[in-house]
């Protein structure tokens, strides 16, 4: 084979060869809120301590006033790339999943909220 | 000046060793409908039916706030470098960003219901540059980091056992404790709620 033919075949065969990558990053609190936890979740009826005991600490405590709010957060990044040396990309996908939990002065419950992406319900 | 074919070969491998185009996309978040916003004092319950749990929330004197947000942020550098020859002294970049975004505001009232909200969008030039740089790389040319952090809530415990005194004492004026107001990502310590922490 033609030396040059060579260079070029495997010059073809190094970008051909290039790297993939795929990746990702969990942060927050053990997503506990799924439909069949919550739905033991009553408002004006379950407490504080009811809440914990099925989710476990929050993220955050938020004091308005007389009331508290419990927050939960867990976030989850995908990453997938392809690596050529001569062209690079890289795509990064991150959504959050959430829950709200709001308490009147005596620790009951008035209102929640909650919102899992598919990928994070198992 | 002709060059010789049997070069050419070498010409390309050694263009492609020198250069390289790098894209980065980070999307964070999910889009927001703003066709229907909620119309004032619609209920809490209602608004997170309707939007989900908020991605920020903060005490305020007339009740809460909260805000829910999505990023969508491009980043484009192209450089030459020495770097793939064994030689890390010699590289030239060209880098930019480009940001789009939105983010939905909401007010409520002691009752929890809706006193005002406010949605905004915006597509815009995020910065970037232009760099020689002979011996080493000192220096990016497109700086996301202000933008791609974690959410507040995770470093919510740990903002509170700060120990050292003046941390402590500013924590009362920090925007991520929930308590005191709340600030969009890559907000300058300069100005809003920020700018009353001492340093």
């Amino acid at each position: 084979m033609h030396k040059s033919t060579l260079l070029i075949a495997l010059a073809v065969c190094a970008s051909l060869l290039g790297a993939c990558a795929q990746f990702e990053s969990k942060r927050g609190v053990e997503v506990n809120w799924q439909d069949t936890v919550t739905d033991e979740l009553v408002n004006g009826t379950s407490t504080r301590k009811d809440v914990l005991t099925l989710l476990g600490p929050p993220s955050q405590v938020i004091a308005l006033g007389d009331e508290t709010a419990l927050y939960y957060l867990f976030e989850h990044s995908e990453g997938e790339g392809l690596i050529l040396i001569v062209y690079n990309r890289m795509r990064i996908n991150t959504r959050y999943d959430r829950a709200i939990f709001f308490f009147d002065e005596h620790d009951t419950l008035t209102e929640f909220a909650t919102r899992l992406y598919p990928a994070d319900e198992s | 000046m002709k060059v010789s074919t049997t070069r050419i070969p070498y010409l390309l491998l050694t263009c492609w060793l020198l250069t390289g185009c790098s894209q980065w996309r980070y999307d964070m978040g999910v889009p927001i409908s703003s066709n229907n916003l909620p119309a004032q004092k619609t209920p809490l319950n209602e608004v997170l039916q309707l939007l989900g749990p908020p991605l920020r929330m903060s005490a305020s004197d007339t009740g809460f706030i909260m805000a829910w947000e999505h990023w969508d942020i491009r980043e484009n550098s192209i450089g030459i470098t020495l770097g793939a020859l064994g030689a890390d002294f010699f590289s030239a970049d060209w880098g930019e960003m480009r940001v789009k975004g939105e983010f939905l505001l909401m007010t409520f009232d002691h009752r929890h219901l809706l006193t005002s909200a406010t949605h905004s969008d915006w597509d815009n030039d995020g910065g970037g540059g232009q760099a020689i740089q002979p011996f080493f790389s000192f220096i990016s040319v497109v700086d996301v980091e202000d933008l791609i952090g974690p959410m507040p809530q995770h470093d919510w415990g740990s903002l509170l056992l700060q120990a050292d005194l003046p941390s402590a004492l500013n924590s009362g004026s920090n925007s991520d404790t929930g308590q005191e107001g709340l600030q969009q990502r890559a907000t300058p310590k300069a100005v809003g709620q920020q700018s009353l922490e001492m340093d």
